[in-house]
């Protein structure tokens, strides 16, 4: 009688164990996992999914949502374990730390049977650099690519009686601009808050200056243009129409924009499609511009804009990565970038598939000025990074913050945001 | 002779069964405790230089880390909160486990309540908190009129957090405390209210003796997950705002030292300071516990 049971709990036992082993592929079906980080993002990317899986149908790939930040805790420690998803989107701030540890697979070649210049004949160089690794291999597909615009509320400016932003707006122009609109309307006039690639990057490059030198080996704040158009930025807490820092810790400007508080601010192009369709009653209300350009660049002609992108990767040594190669090729063709730019979530990279995008805002009857987008990526200036940025990045920031609230100068907050920058970097290319 | 070498055979093959039975609690605290713990402080005599790659550096992380005037700010940090939260939330969660210990009336209504807090999600609880709390448009400045920035101002930010801790706490505590003082036996009370003590009397002298050993333990809990405080302040103060270098506790730097800077080295060296700390405060407990919890009856 005692053996009885003890058979049974072993049986027990096996089946459990025989059906974690099932979990595999009982279909006979390649299973991919692909990891995102933008909820907003998930349909644009199941769709190319099937489109992919309808042509091969012993694929099947499955779509996982992670937020930013977990996003890049999860992946890190997946490398270090070797377990990364089959197919993840790779973002500037980290491709370089992952390519020089070798974590990503090379896509240099990938598409050599179809066109050995593919890359050069449909993207763009800063969708390109984007994607390119330490060594200057691929080590992405191009996924899209982005700029920053100005958001500005046209019935507060109607209400001040100032002319919307055009293309020959300045610093100055958006300036006067707020002080009206706070005088007549008791809101915010242009929302100036801490924020590297929303905020002050873009007002550095105008201003002709730099976050990192060209080779990228040292910080650009010790140069003239950097720290005029940082004084200018940080300035515009000190104004009335201008809310400071710790309004920003507890209401971002997008909340206070579409809550009609404030009149301007600056907004990824990625967001604006959530931004139509959240706030369905600010339809008509508010419009997007190119952003101000410097009136007195120390040198070039005062307009920039911070343009990013992302692109689709797949590990170096994971054990579907002929299948997650191939589906990573498709995702770069004119096919697969036309269908990811229709669903208005983002601009595919690919040369000549951006106006899906376009048009699925007209599609829904949202009226933006959305050709700034086109004309600002003339002069977009890409995102900036190094290998050390991770390291450099929560430092900086931490020093702003004191430069912010009054606890730093602003001559030693910057000689300190130098001075970590290069510090860190060193330290970086000492150790490769 | 005979016998008891049977016994012994049975005994021990009592024993092997003993050491199967503990085996998966004792390989899980091997396996997810005291492994990570050892890797630990080996990764505090390291330098991490990215995915899995360590460098042994000495005591170079902690030379650094113990340089650094926002460690040191942490630190303090870290006790401060420990002093606003633990003694007044101890001392309110004991009232309200009195008051749900007395007769009155919907009193099952009143545990549920107390205890609701512990069963949301943090993250839900400081969303909520962060709305009341909100400088220019939260209920709590509406309501008394007020306009300070409450986790903003980096003078009063801390207080909030801690405000927050005793409110999500109170009820686990309180449930604990119930437990213990309906321990005490009735006769106690009957016989001192026979010689003529009152309520207060009664309290001193039956109730908080009676309750210290009980008392003692959630003291210890409650003061070692204030010295590991972590997700509340990280979910009440964000990086970019400017009060942070204020509230930011040891855990949270360890988190943005590992985590977002990725040097997991010094991040380490932080915990076991933290480890270190949680020793001392212990040590110093159980030493203190002598003068006042009361282990007879």
């Amino acid at each position: 009688m005692k053996r009885i049971p003890r058979a049974a709990a072993i049986a027990l036992a096996l089946t459990l164990l025989l059906s974690l082993c099932g979990c595999g592929a009982a279909d006979g079906k390649t299973h991919l996992t692909f990891q995102i980080w933008d909820v907003y993002q998930r349909d644009s990317m199941v769709a190319i999914c099937d489109a992919y899986t309808a042509k091969n149908p012993d694929v099947v790939i499955d779509v996982q949502v992670t937020s930013w930040n977990e996003y890049w805790t999860k992946l890190e420690a997946a490398a270090e374990s070797n377990t990364m998803p089959d197919i993840f989107w790779m973002h500037t701030n980290q491709i370089l730390y992952y390519t020089e540890f070798g974590m990503l697979a090379d896509v240099t070649n990938l598409y050599d049977d179809v066109d050995p210049s593919f890359y050069q004949e449909h993207f763009s160089e800063i969708s390109i650099g984007n994607a390119q690794g330490f060594d200057g291999k691929m080590y992405g597909v191009p996924k899209d690519k982005d700029n920053i615009v100005l958001c500005y509320n046209k019935e507060m400016f109607d209400a001040a009686g100032v002319s919307y932003p055009d293309e020959n707006w300045t610093w100055d122009d958006m300036v006067s601009a707020s002080e009206k609109i706070h005088a007549a309307t008791g809101k915010y006039g242009f929302m100036a808050y801490n924020d590297d690639q929303m905020g002050y990057w873009n007002f550095v490059y105008q201003a002709g200056g730099c976050i990192l030198t060209e080779d990228k080996t040292r910080g650009g704040f010790d140069q003239e243009g950097t720290r005029k158009a940082m004084d200018f930025y940080i300035g515009m807490q000190k104004t009335d129409w201008c809310p400071d820092q710790t309004y920003f810790a507890e209401t971002t400007p997008q909340t206070t924009f579409f809550s009609e508080g404030g009149a301007m601010f600056l907004e990824g192009n990625w967001n604006l499609w959530n931004d139509v369709t959240s706030f369905p009653d600010m339809q008509g209300k508010w419009d997007v511009a190119r952003l101000p350009k410097c009136p007195d660049p120390v040198q070039g002609d005062g307009r920039a804009t911070i343009s990013n992108g992302l692109c689709y990767s797949t590990a170096a040594h994971g054990k579907n990565r002929e299948a997650a190669l191939d589906v990573i090729k498709f995702f770069g063709t004119e096919e697969a970038q036309t269908i990811a730019s229709s669903y208005g979530a983002a601009i595919s990279a690919y040369d000549g598939t951006e106006q899906a995008y376009f048009d699925a805002f007209a599609k829904e009857g949202y009226d933006l000025d959305l050709e700034v987008l086109k004309e600002q990526f003339e002069y977009g200036v890409q995102s900036v990074n190094n290998s050390a940025r991770p390291k450099w990045k929560a430092p900086v920031l931490d020093e702003l913050n004191k430069v912010y609230n009054g606890q730093q100068s602003f001559e030693a907050g910057m000689d300190n945001i130098q001075e970590i920058i290069n510090t860190e970097t060193a330290k970086k290319l000492a150790n490769e | 002779m005979n016998k008891g070498a049977k016994l012994s055979a049975a005994a021990k093959r009592e024993q092997n069964w003993a050491y199967i039975m503990v085996a998966p609690t004792i390989i899980g605290l091997i396996v997810l405790n005291l492994w990570p713990f050892v890797q630990t402080l080996y990764t505090s005599f390291c330098e991490h230089l990215g995915f899995g790659h360590y460098k042994f550096v000495g005591l170079q992380n902690y030379i650094d880390v113990f340089q650094r005037p926002e460690f040191w700010r942490a630190t303090w940090n870290t006790i401060y909160f420990c002093i606003l939260t633990v003694p007044l939330g101890l001392f309110l969660s004991l009232l309200v486990a009195m008051l749900l210990n007395a007769k009155i009336k919907g009193k099952g209504a009143f545990r549920t309540i107390f205890f609701l807090p512990m069963v949301c999600a943090p993250a839900a609880v400081t969303m909520v908190w962060r709305w009341i709390f909100n400088g220019e448009y939260g209920i709590l400045n509406q309501a008394m009129g007020t306009h300070v920035g409450w986790i903003t101002d980096p003078n009063v930010v801390m207080i909030a957090c801690a405000v927050v801790a005793i409110w999500s706490n109170i009820g686990y505590d309180a449930v604990l405390l119930l437990a213990g003082l309906q321990n005490i036996s009735k006769s106690y009370y009957e016989a001192a209210s026979i010689d003529g003590a009152n309520k207060v009397t009664q309290f001193f002298h039956i109730t908080l003796p009676m309750v210290s050993p009980t008392l003692f333990v959630v003291m210890i809990m409650r003061l070692m997950a204030s010295v590991k405080v972590y997700d509340l302040i990280y979910m009440m103060v964000e990086d970019t705002n400017p009060a942070v270098t204020s509230v930011q506790s040891l855990m949270y730097l360890f988190y943005r030292e590992s985590f977002v800077a990725g040097s997991r080295g010094s991040g380490s060296a932080i915990v076991i300071w933290t480890v270190l700390l949680i020793g001392a405060v212990t040590i110093i407990q159980f030493v203190g516990q002598k003068k006042w919890v009361n282990y007879d009856v």
